[in-house]
């Protein structure tokens, strides 16, 4: 390769990157468009905005400003974000439970460990248990967690039980996925020295992969946890309990007040959890 | 302890190493020396059942390895402690983790899963950290330590197989002059002080001349020189290394003095004759 060649082939203007830009500037023109986005529809409505937020002087509370401050109402709200919490917290638990073995299962890399050995044999098995993990996680994580809520408000009826489920069926989906990435990229080397020792594939799995994946772990399920408490303040649009039943409920009677009153009380709660998870990063990462 | 009669061994196929006759028997120290890609690591990773057998007869220890079965490879590599170019350890555990995992193997699933050690397990780890002299460290991450540090602890870990055989793969060739003499040091005294075969693969065949009770050459695919450092000759490296290569595979040793090595560690010192010198690589200093 001469130098002409070299510079060539290091220019940020060469042919591969050009096109690349060309086609992703393409695709975010054609979804634009497809979508009927409009800058002019946003400045024009502006001011319908300004005046649903505003509210109707009319009609007491329909404004957004100031918030409801009434102690009583705010105290059933923190208590709904309690139970929205709460939610959170059995939905991630049950939620590693089932993305943690699904996980391994899902990991190239593990499976060679659980089944060893270049025959056929093994090879042959690794390849369907393999394809069935990704499979399961894949469906639990492509059915939004609305859905699953409806699916189990039919099964359970109201309430928090229902939302728990969901958020559990589709963050397993999700933490499944995220887990085996985290997995398929562990040093080899350990796990190759264990294999030497003669561990077994739960001895390996504890000593070998295990520690190289915590930080992984505890960051995505923390990420996970942030996740589920947001979406567990929605699930209460389809009855699925928590502070989203109050949310959704203010909405439709327009008392306004009380929806950014409720929307305060889940921002300062998401923040904290956002602190409190930058704290347990530090200590495991 | 090791019996190898006109072996062939091989990834595919078509074999890598051929006409292996050897007889290995408990207590050597056995080094076996050749150009990179001459066929050391085959004939290494071999003892460990991970190498195809293509002919001959092989056995190690009791087991026939041409008809192992997966449960007695299990058990015949519990036995074996593996030494890597690259220590292979788990960087986020700390040393005295890492070293007890070299127990694995004999420990009870439901201890090994919580890292629950008992009391005369901890005592042999502690034995085995002392005579790597790293006891000092046993809390500390293994990412925490130098190169050499690692590779004892790897060792360490080896030990606490309680190996009859000690196979070790390029242990010093990433390592600075000081630290590789260290470990080959404590090799030595594993061999003598517990009775461990050790069989090592080097690189640098003044450590080879120095530490091993044997050397086995390796080239064109099989063994063209097996006896002690004192019956290698020149013609002898030629068929191993080619005529021209040879010298530089033999460390340029210089006298320094050791006031000029302010890190030196002191466990080195303990073990030369002559505490008032150190030998290290001119380019090193």
């Amino acid at each position: 390769m001469d130098e002409a060649q070299l510079k060539k082939s290091v220019s940020p203007f060469r042919g591969r990157i050009l096109v690349t830009t060309g086609i992703l500037c393409l695709v975010f023109l054609a979804s634009w468009y497809g979508t009927e986005m409009s800058l002019h529809s946003l400045l024009s409505g502006a001011g319908y905005m300004k005046e649903y937020l505003i509210g109707n002087p009319e009609l007491a509370g329909s404004s957004f400003f100031p918030p409801s401050l009434i102690a009583a109402d705010i105290k059933t709200y923190c208590l709904a974000m309690l139970e929205t919490l709460e939610m959170a917290v059995v939905a991630l638990f049950l939620s590693v439970l089932v993305a943690v073995p699904l996980s391994l299962l899902a990991s190239r890399n593990i499976m060679k460990i659980l089944l060893p050995g270049r025959s056929m044999t093994a090879a042959w098995l690794r390849r369907p248990i393999y394809l069935l993990a990704v499979l399961i996680a894949n469906v639990f994580r492509s059915i939004n967690e609305i859905v699953w809520a409806l699916f189990f408000v039919s099964a359970v009826g109201l309430g928090p039980m229902a939302g728990i489920l969901a958020l559990a069926v589709h963050t397993s989906g999700v933490l499944a996925k995220l887990l085996a990435e985290g997995n398929e990229a562990i040093d080899p080397g350990p796990v190759e020295a264990l294999s030497a020792t003669g561990a077994g594939f739960l001895k390996i799995i504890a000593y070998a992969v295990v520690p190289q994946t915590m930080p992984h772990f505890i960051s995505m399920t923390l990420y996970r946890f942030e996740s589920d408490v947001r979406s567990a303040a929605i699930l209460g649009f389809v009855g699925a309990g928590g502070i989203g039943f109050y949310l959704f409920d203010k909405v439709r009677a327009f008392e306004n007040g009380d929806v950014t009153t409720i929307i305060i009380i889940i921002v300062i709660a998401v923040w904290l959890i956002d602190k409190l998870s930058a704290v347990i990063r530090a200590r495991f990462i | 302890m090791i019996r190898m009669d006109n072996v062939a061994l091989g990834y595919t196929k078509t074999p890598v190493l051929k006409d292996l006759n050897l007889h290995i028997e408990k207590g050597e120290f056995v080094g076996i020396i050749g150009l990179s890609g001459a066929g050391k690591s085959t004939l290494l990773s071999s003892l460990i059942g991970n190498i195809s057998i293509l002919g001959g007869r092989y056995q190690v220890g009791e087991y026939d390895l041409r008809v192992i079965s997966k449960k007695k490879l299990t058990r015949l590599r519990s036995r074996i402690g593996f030494i890597f170019q690259g220590y292979n350890l788990v960087n986020r555990l700390n040393v005295l983790h890492n070293i007890m995992s070299g127990m694995l193997s004999r420990m009870p699933l439901h201890r090994a899963m919580i890292k629950w050690y008992g009391k005369e397990e901890l005592r042999k780890g502690y034995e085995y950290m002392q005579t790597v002299g790293l006891e000092q460290y046993a809390l500390q991450r293994s990412d925490a330590l130098s190169g050499g540090q690692r590779q004892r602890v790897a060792i360490a870990r080896a030990l606490a197989q309680e190996p009859d055989l000690l196979l070790a793969d390029e242990p010093v060739a990433a390592l600075d002059p000081i630290s590789a003499e260290q470990v080959m040091e404590i090799l030595r005294t594993i061999n003598n002080q517990y009775g461990v075969t050790v069989v090592s693969n080097l690189h640098h065949l003044d450590f080879a001349k120095e530490y091993c009770s044997r050397i086995l050459g390796i080239a064109e695919g099989t063994v063209v020189f097996d006896g002690s450092a004192d019956e290698l000759i020149t013609s002898d490296l030629d068929r191993i290394y080619g005529t021209t290569t040879h010298d530089n595979k033999s460390i340029d040793r210089k006298e320094i003095d050791i006031q000029s090595l302010s890190d030196a560690d002191e466990l080195i010192l303990r073990q030369k004759k002559h505490k008032d010198q150190l030998y290290i690589e001119p380019a090193a200093v």
